[in-house]
């Protein structure tokens, strides 16, 4: 009787267990883990970053990775982590700016760089240059 | 007229005098056909060969004599959909037309890398679905640095990159010729420029060993590895390495993309040549303020994109290049 109490206790208990991981949200393939994200979201999809890195930087800034991320010195890869180059640092500063501007001189709600709905974005002032026309040299 | 000056002095019975070889240069954005001898080229403008109505070959043409062929495709860039091109999928069948109404199928294609535009596997699917249409046995890749994003080449390596070293660089022969396929979009160096690096540029040396003087060698890869326009990062930086070890060999031949246009250049034993884009032009070096994708009126659009085909006959040892179009006749094929 009391070993069909324990089984009973112990079967309930792994159904529960069982239940609880099925519960979870498996992992996102898309959604990797991206080291120093501050200003995109943290949760950030690979595609969705790739896109914003492609379409917003590459594309309206005429750059390559290299623009902003340094180099690891003993793989020569880019360290997307790094901060090392000044470069990054302005491009968060850009980011803020123009989602500061979509927000409190175009109203949007919660701004994000790569949205379509953005009225200010990078190509509006640097039509496919690094550095915009007009900027003065630092 | 034009046609008949092109050849007027043809002391060497090649086919090609200088007037003649500076004309088809100018040719080059609208296709040319290629063929090298020992360093010298002959070369017709496809306008002759092409037929506008069909698309093809005209009629009655009798392509030159070759022991194979094989297609050179590039820039797919699947999953792109801004103006310059929102249907790339759509090209990408275009230049698979193309290939399939060749009178003998080439014995393999060289995508020569940018097959998707974010490295995302939905499109790298997009694009192995679409290819399958294509009659040919093999398709052999190297990646952009579109395929390699974020520093991610996981997804490029498992469909891609069985059998290959490193970053995915490998070797292989066929019908006499040792083609070579390198890797240059992993580590990027400043500007953009691409870079083999040290590992690799190590194993080609030790590939290229066993390889005779007098074995044609192709090589193909994403970035230029000749310094088409440093400023936009149109260039290896350390390629000069790699020219180094092909020194020895008779005839050699650099396939590239990642530029969007057709350029060529003889240096040497050696004939460089970069393809045009199934997806979208690029503008040409120096006429914008940097590169990307360019947006031309929509019945411009597949002049400016196309394939590569080469042709290699074995007893010469000459590999004839050919650009041809997605000109709007393929447009009818697809539909």
């Amino acid at each position: 009787m009391q070993f069909t109490r324990k089984l009973i206790v112990i079967t309930g208990l792994s159904v529960t267990v069982m239940a609880a991981v099925a519960a979870i949200k498996p992992g996102d393939p898309s959604v990797e883990k991206y080291k120093n994200l501050k200003v995109l979201p943290k949760n950030i999809s690979s595609k969705e970053l790739s896109k914003i890195m492609v379409d917003e930087f590459q594309d309206d800034l005429g750059i390559s990775c290299n623009f902003c991320h340094a180099e690891n010195k003993d793989t020569h890869r880019p360290d997307y982590a790094s901060d090392e180059k000044p470069e990054k640092q302005i491009a968060r500063y850009m980011m803020r700016l123009t989602i500061g501007i979509n927000k409190k001189y175009f109203k949007l709600r919660h701004p994000m760089i790569g949205d379509s709905a953005l009225v200010i974005t990078c190509v509006t002032c640097h039509h496919g240059s690094p550095r915009p026309e007009n900027a003065t040299s630092q | 007229m034009a046609k008949k000056n092109l050849i007027i002095d043809d002391k060497n019975d090649d086919g090609i005098d200088r007037k003649g070889f500076i004309r088809c240069m100018a040719w080059a954005g609208t296709g040319i056909f290629w063929m090298m001898s020992g360093g010298v080229l002959k070369s017709y403008g496809m306008s002759q060969m092409i037929d506008k109505t069909t698309g093809g070959l005209k009629k009655g043409l009798v392509m030159p004599p070759s022991d194979f062929s094989f297609v050179q495709i590039s820039d797919s860039h699947i999953g792109f959909n801004k103006p310059a091109n929102p249907d790339v999928v759509g090209t990408l069948r275009a230049a698979i037309e193309k290939i399939n109404a060749m009178p003998t199928a080439p014995s393999f294609i060289l995508h020569t890398g940018d097959l998707s535009h974010l490295a995302q596997p939905d499109e790298f699917d997009t694009l192995d679905q679409a290819l399958k249409a294509v009659k040919s046995e093999k398709i052999f890749y190297v990646p952009g640095e579109h395929d390699v994003l974020n520093g991610n080449n996981k997804e490029f390596l498992a469909r891609y990159g069985k059998g290959t070293k490193g970053d995915g660089w490998y070797s292989f022969d066929s019908h006499g010729v040792h083609f070579i396929g390198l890797v240059n979009v992993v580590n990027t160096a400043e500007g953009g420029l691409g870079v083999l690096g040290n590992d690799q540029l190590n194993w080609l040396q030790d590939d290229l060993k066993g390889v005779s003087n007098s074995t044609p060698v192709v090589v193909f890869a994403h970035i230029p590895l000749w310094a088409v326009y440093p400023q936009w990062g149109w260039g290896t930086r350390d390629s000069a390495q790699v020219l180094s070890y092909l020194k020895r060999f008779g005839s050699v031949t650099v396939l590239n993309g990642h530029i969007h246009q057709t350029m060529q250049k003889v240096e040497g034993n050696i004939t460089f040549h970069t393809a045009t884009s199934t997806a979208f032009p690029q503008p040409q070096p120096g006429a914008a303020p940097a590169p990307g994708p360019m947006k031309v009126p929509a019945e411009k659009l597949r002049g400016l994109l196309g394939l590569t085909s080469v042709h290699y006959m074995e007893h010469d040892h000459t590999l004839a290049i050919t650009d041809t179009p997605l000109t709007e006749a393929a447009d009818k094929v697809s539909q």
